[in-house]
This record gives C-alpha cells, structure tokens and sequence, in this order.
C-alpha cells in the first residue's frame, strides 16, 4: 500500500509516530524544508516525482497517496 | 567609515522598460521569457505589454498609481509588470501562496490601488479590494485591438516602479518603494560590473513577494538574455534542479538558504548543474558558510557564488562579495563586500559619528539605491530617512538597523540586526554571534538561539540541527556546552539545547524566529527535554 509507506516516510521526517491518514502537514508541524525532505524520499523509496505544489494542495496522507496513485507506475 | 562606490554615469532618464525596449528594437526575435512550455520573443512580450499599458493609460492608471499583480510566474506576470512600468504607474507584487487573511491585509495597505491583474487561479484571493480584479486572457480580444507602439508617458528616474511589502517591526507590513533610477542602478551595476549579457539566461526560484524576486524577474530583461519561470507556486529543489539541467541557465538569484536546499540536492543526486552557472547571487540573511564550503570546494566548479547585502527600502542590494575570496579568520563572518555603483555604505555610531576601520557601526546606505519609503503611512520607521552630504552633494540616506564594520581587506562584515541583538540578565547579546560559535561545532549542522522568556528573565535557547540525518545521533549536550563554553562569555552559552531536524524557516526563507521562541514553550511543559 502506498499510503502505508507515505505514512512511514511522514513519521520519520516529522518525528512523529501518531499521524492519522486524514491529518494536515502543516497542522502536524511540517514546513517547507521538511517538504523537502519528503520530496526526496518520494522519489528515492516509491520512484514518485511529486512536485511540491501538488504537496501543498493535498496535505494528508490519504490525498497525497492518492495523487501518487493517480500518476500511474512511476520510474524510481 | 564610509565605502564608496564606484560613480557611473547614468542616463538622463534611468528608466527600467526602456532599456527593455532598447533589446526589444536590436533583438526582436531573441526568446524573452520560457515559461511552462510556452517561448516569447523579445519583440512579442514588448508588444503585449505595450497593449495592456494602452489599457492602463485609458483608464487613468499613470504616475502614482499601482496596480497589484496578483499571478503565478507566467508569461502574464511579466506583461502586467512591464505594461505598469510603461503606463507610468508602479506594480505591487502580491504572492498568491500567502493565506487569503494576509494578502486581504495587505490589500487594505496600499494607497491608490487603481487595478489588480489576477488569473482565474487567484482571482478569488483579491475579491476583498476595493479595486477591480482583471485576467488578461479574458482582456486578450479588447487588448489585441489596442495599438502594439509604446504609450507617450513621460517616467522620471524618481518615479516609483515597484513596492514590496516588508515586515515591520510594528506588526504592520510596511509597502516600500523603489525609484526607477534605483532598479537601474542596480541593474546596470551587474549587468557591467559582472558582465551580465545577452546570453546570461536566468531562472526564477523565489517567491514573488520578495523584493530580489523583482531584481531576479527584470535583470534577464535588462542585458537581453532569456527569463526562464517555474510554473510552481512554491519552491521546489525537484523542478528548479531539472530546469537548470535542461536548459541554458546561467544566473540564479536566491535567498542563501534557498542555495542550501539546491546544493543539498546537487550533493545528494548528483550532477554538476550547479556548478556550471557563471553565477549565484545570494543573501537575504547570515551566511552559514559551513553549508556550502564542501560544494565551494568541488573540482571544476566554475560557479561565481555573490555573496550580497542590502535592505528593500534601498532596491534590495548595496554590496557585493566574491564568495572565492572568503577566507576564515578575522572575522568568521563571510564579508558582503564592496558598494553598488552610486551607492556609499556608511558605519555610524550612536552620535551618528563614523567609526573607525575594524570598529563596529549602524550602517547606513545613501545614493542612487535610496528608494522613496514607506507608502502606507508615515509612521515611526520614516524617520530611518535622512540626508547626508557626501563630495558636496546632498544624498538621500537610509539607517538599516544592521550592525557592521570594515574589515582589514576593505570589505563590509555585517554582524547582525541591532535589533536582534537581546537582553538577557543585563547583558546585551547578539544571537547570530552565538549561532556561528555553534554552526563551527562537530556535529552541528546548523543553529538558531533565541530568548525564551518563560521562565524568569529570559534565557538563551540554542535549536541544533545535528549534523547526522539521523536525530538518534544528537550532539551530547554537556559536550556542546563545554565548547561552547571554551568559545564564548559564560553569558553567551545558551541555558538550554533542543535538538530538531532543521532550522523553521519563514516563507521567504529567512529563519523564523517566532516560530522558535514559541516552540521553547514546550520546553517547560516536558521535564524529558529540560537541561
């Protein structure tokens, strides 16, 4: 499941083990440079090129996974 | 002490569009602006933003007037801009990733707001002004039958082209403006002084609110080169990192830890698209040096990093250093350098008296860069104003609230904010002082020291982010300490450590910190974290 991976990645650039798959990037401390950080494990651990605005738009883990989904096989 | 810049003749008329229009009649067919697949000429963009000066002019919008451009990076945005300048009138830059409730504020600031050009993107997070909202895609068929020559206006090197807002130390943003004659000044000054020309091709990676933001848009513009924009709201290392390997960008202009981010991407993917530029132009905040000396040092980087300094109420940059020559030492702070073209760089004490070489002065900024101040109300922060007589002549001059001096090479140090320097059990402190101390530590990757006054007056907090990627191998903070301890007054050493991933940085990039002086909060709730 790639929501469960997004949610593992999450956890470790937030420093949290408690994220819900409906709670908001920001509201869970998230800033830019932690996108950052997200964006690279995206491409490194599910061969995902997410650009940061589609991060901005879906700030969950639920829709992010989705969108990740929604491009079809990516190359690593 | 006063740095002086070098005196260049300007012309009688030092208006930015024009030198624009003067690429626009040599090289017509040359590619203006890349943007999301689309490819403007010179000649094309010139055109489209004559159009819409025709429409600005017909309805009354000239000197004095703004117009607010609410757009993501596009080939509009810069029709709009250069359509404004052309009319006569000055454009407001208003960022739509900003929360609706702050462009709703900062609507309300700026006087004489006579039209907003949004895009069906942003059109609803300007319908709180009280001006009218335009699209020029909607507007194209009345533009198209509007003539393609220039508007007759007549623009002075004193008339204001743009106005960013600023935080204030009020809580009010403060609408700053920019004179023609300063933004050609600082143009002219790079494009000569750094050789800039026809191909020196740019790319944008800065939010559009900011004040280098404007310098970054209209420098390709200004020498004749090619303006490539991101079609993205927010900064994204991914699709900056691909355009510069993609296409022929040799200029970038950014914040300096927008570089971090990009070098950090260079570092970790690999690649050389950085170190190929002819130039990076950074600054906007203290140089953390030990961010970038590992990809300074990297075999065949031919990269010119441009260390700079200035301030948005004087067009953004006063001075300029060669990050080549930066060696540590007398001081750890990397230099800003020497004065723009028309521009002196002043170091004042308390008595408004020059300070000796070596000793530490308020700089102030006089000459052509002045710009023409706040326009959303006098307030106290006008008065940072003044004259001064340089040579004989009468020059407009600005106080910065920056701390700085001359070092024995000739160059401007600038030491931090003399307002950021803090209090704490009497003692005056300037955190940045403490933030290198512990940026030069093993272990540490970067810092941030703020004063968190929950308990009693005030103590010293140091963020760290450890140099590990991983939190488990935190620095051991008895042993930070004691370093520290070796390398600063007892007063200076922070009371308290807190280990964190990276340093929160606000949404132009500098380090917010309000964000951690509210996160020390925490620190009194958790007896886990407490020293």
């Amino acid at each position: 499941m790639i929501a469960d991976q997004v949610r593992a990645i999450w956890c470790r650039e937030l420093q949290r083990d408690d994220i819900a798959d409906d709670d908001d990037f920001f509201a869970l401390g998230g800033q830019s440079v932690i996108m950052a950080r997200i964006q690279v494990a995206f491409i490194d651990e599910l061969g995902a090129e997410v650009p940061v605005d589609q991060m901005f738009l879906n700030p969950t883990v639920a829709s992010i996974s989705a969108y990740i989904e929604s491009q079809g096989a990516v190359t690593p | 002490m006063i740095l002086q810049g070098k005196r260049v003749a300007l012309p009688p008329a030092p208006v930015v569009h024009k030198q624009f229009e003067s690429h626009a009649h040599t090289t017509p067919d040359a590619v203006a602006v890349v943007c999301a697949g689309q490819q403007v000429t010179y000649a094309e963009l010139d055109a489209r933003a004559n159009r819409f000066a025709h429409f600005l002019v017909a309805r009354g919008c000239g000197r004095g007037a703004k117009v607010g451009v609410c757009l993501d990076y596009s080939v509009d945005m810069l029709v709009a801009i250069l359509g404004t300048l052309k009319a006569g009138a000055a454009y407001v830059p208003l960022d739509p990733a900003y929360p609706p409730a702050r462009l709703k504020l900062l609507l309300g600031q700026i006087p004489d707001l006579a039209l907003i050009v949004a895009s069906p993107a942003t059109a609803a997070m300007v319908e709180s002004a009280a001006a009218e909202a335009v699209d020029l895609q909607q507007l194209s068929d009345h533009l198209a039958a509007l003539p393609a020559a220039a508007p007759d206006t007549a623009v002075t090197g004193d008339d204001v082209c743009y106005a960013v807002f600023t935080s204030g130390s009020t809580g009010t943003p403060k609408l700053t403006a920019v004179r023609h004659e300063g933004w050609f000044n600082l143009m002219n000054w790079l494009t000569l002084e750094y050789g800039l020309h026809s191909g020196s091709h740019n790319l944008v990676v800065s939010a559009f609110g900011f004040d280098l933001s404007q310098r970054a848009l209209m420098t390709p513009l200004f020498c004749g080169a090619t303006q490539h924009l991101m079609a993205s709201r927010n900064f994204d290392a991914m699709m900056a990192y691909r355009m510069l390997t993609q296409h022929e960008i040799r200029v970038v202009h950014c914040a300096s830890s927008t570089l971090y981010l990009l070098v950090d991407w260079e570092s970790a993917r690999g690649g050389d698209a950085l170190t190929r530029l002819d130039y990076i132009l950074i600054g906007g905040e203290p140089l953390k040096v030990e961010r970038l000396t590992d990809w300074a040092r990297r075999e065949n980087n031919t990269c010119t990093v441009l260390h700079q300094y200035g301030v948005a109420e004087c067009t953004d940059v006063a001075t300029s250093f060669d990050f080549a020559g930066y060696r540590p030492g007398e001081h750890d702070i990397a230099p800003v350098g020497r004065p723009a073209y028309n521009t002196e760089i002043h170091l004042l004490d308390e008595q408004l008296r020059g300070v000796g070489p070596g000793e530490y002065g308020e700089v102030y900024i006089s000459g052509a860069s002045v710009g023409a101040g706040y326009l959303n109300g006098s307030g106290p922060e006008s008065a940072k104003f003044s004259t001064v007589v340089v040579d004989g002549e009468t020059r407009r001059m600005y106080r910065t609230g920056d701390r700085g001096c001359v070092n024995s090479a000739g160059d401007l140090v600038v030491a931090g904010r003399m307002d950021a320097q803090v209090k704490v059990r009497g003692m005056r402190i300037d955190p940045t002082d403490i933030e290198r101390a512990l940026g030069r530590l093993d272990g540490v990757r970067e810092a941030a020291v703020v004063v968190s006054h929950h308990v009693g007056d005030g103590e010293l907090v140091a963020f760290i982010v450890p140099a590990g990627d991983d939190l488990g191998e935190q620095p051991d903070e008895n042993d930070v300490r004691a370093r520290l301890l070796a390398a600063l007054p007892r007063n200076m050493v922070p009371a308290r450590f807190v280990s964190i991933p990276r340093i929160p940085l606000s949404p132009h990039g500098k380090v917010d910190r309000a964000a951690l002086v509210d996160a020390c909060r925490n620190l009194y709730t958790d007896s886990a974290t407490t020293a």
